[in-house]
């Protein structure tokens, strides 16, 4: 056992935090760390860095107990903002979805829409349900990442607002295999939602349709 | 005037808070406030403190008085802003019995500016990597402000932007805005019959067409 934690290669640099793959007790993780912003006063930036660092891992640390596969948290450093968790090997979804078959699609799909199903029953919204945000393992799991703009609501706009981002990035990056995707993703999504809450699940699905008509959400294409 | 040709804008006034960009044969909204403009709210601030409209100016000369940061509430959704639970908390502040004690209303506008420009400036740089853009416009009444200008100068440096506000006569509200509009429209889309003109003072940005853009 090699008790070391090495951070190695820069992985991504997004506008809120940097991701360094490394190594930590012999484990393949990523160090997630939201970095300092210097045009906002330090007493502000602390706080905002630290409570959006404890929401995230709090978060995820929940969300495993549902049963839905997300990173496990390692190590927490509220200090620095620093969450510690699994490195999940795979490939997204949005670069394999060219090479899958219509099975392979609709089972995915709809495994998604059994785990955001999951999520919304339990009150916690992704924020940012993308297929770059999908990871597909070498043995066929789906794991759902990055909870960095998670937040807690058991509103019906909240959760129609969550899955229509879905439904955007479907229509813009995948449109040919868009009609199939997403209706195994609300089959997946209707499937998994406890019978007595079955109305609630409609008008989650229906209110989609009235947040697209509203005016920035109108379709591109309509637009010329 | 500004010398800028296709920014990602943030416009700050009494009635808007709106982070926006041209887009596919429209002004797309990437960000905006879910409940009180950003003008309003200070100037609503400014009222429950006595102190006299335009309030905006004179907090910012107060801000200048304080280091003092009371910590007050920060609300981003994504891309979009919330002031009203910031607009309460800071009017409890003014009624509170440590006011004058404890804190004075320096440190309250201090407070008040650095939260709510902080949260401008991080929807602001959260569309520029989204967009793209290589400038940054800062419009309305309340791009006069130095202290906001300052935060949305830095973002736009750390992203190699380049980075202008509206001189405040014309960021404001005014005559030729409108009749500068009309005559690209009609440059545009050719001559509109009275009958077929009406107001719409509710009307979004990203509803109209602007095809005198591309």
């Amino acid at each position: 056992m090699n008790y070391e934690i090495e951070k190695k290669n820069l992985i991504k640099k997004g506008a809120e935090a940097s991701l360094n793959y490394g190594k930590w007790f012999n484990k393949e993780v990523i160090f997630k760390h939201r970095l300092p912003k210097n045009y906002r006063i330090e007493q502000l930036d602390k706080k905002i860095r630290t409570s959006r660092t404890l929401n995230e891992a709090r978060a995820l640390i929940k969300i495993k107990n549902y049963g839905i596969n997300v990173p496990c948290v390692y190590e927490i450093d509220s200090e620095e903002s620093i969450i510690t968790m699994d490195y999940i090997h795979g490939e997204k979804l949005k670069d394999l979805i060219k090479k899958l078959n219509e099975d392979q699609l609709e089972e995915y799909f709809k495994k998604l829409g059994t785990f955001i199903s999951i999520l919304h029953q339990n009150g916690h919204i992704h924020g940012d349900i993308t297929t770059s945000n999908v990871i597909i393992t070498p043995n066929k799991e789906l794991f759902l990442i990055d909870f960095g703009l998670h937040d807690y609501s058991d509103t019906i706009e909240d959760k129609s607002v969550d899955i229509h981002l879905l439904k955007r990035v479907l229509m813009s990056s995948h449109g040919n295999c868009f009609e199939l995707c997403y209706k195994a993703f609300l089959e997946g999504y209707r499937s998994c939602y406890q019978s007595k809450f079955l109305e609630e699940c409609e008008s989650i699905i229906s209110n989609i349709d009235i947040i697209e008509t509203r005016g920035r959400y109108i379709k591109k294409e309509k637009r010329r | 005037m500004c010398n800028i040709d296709d920014p990602l804008t943030l416009y700050v006034s009494g009635g808007n808070t709106i982070v926006s960009a041209f887009e596919s044969g429209r002004y797309q909204i990437f960000g905006e406030t879910l409940d009180l403009a950003i003008g309003n709210m200070i100037d609503s601030f400014a009222r429950e403190a006595d102190i006299p409209h335009p309030g905006g100016p004179r907090i910012e000369k107060l801000a200048l008085e304080s280091k003092k940061y009371i910590d007050l509430p920060y609300i981003v959704k994504g891309m979009d802003l919330s002031f009203s639970g910031l607009y309460t908390a800071t009017k409890r502040l003014l009624k509170s019995e440590n006011f004058g004690l404890e804190f004075s209303l320096s440190d309250i506008a201090y407070s008040l500016q650095e939260t709510s420009f902080a949260m401008l400036a991080e929807v602001t740089e959260r569309a520029l990597a989204h967009t793209g853009k290589s400038e940054v416009l800062l419009t309305g009444g309340v791009a006069a402000n130095k202290r906001l200008q300052n935060m949305i100068r830095y973002i736009s440096n750390e992203h190699n932007t380049r980075f202008e506000v509206v001189p405040l006569r014309f960021a404001g509200d005014n005559g030729a805005m409108i009749a500068w509009t009309g005559i690209l429209k009609y440059l545009s889309n050719g001559e509109d019959s009275i009958e077929n003109t009406t107001i719409g003072p509710k009307e979004r940005m990203d509803n109209i067409e602007v095809p005198w853009r591309n």
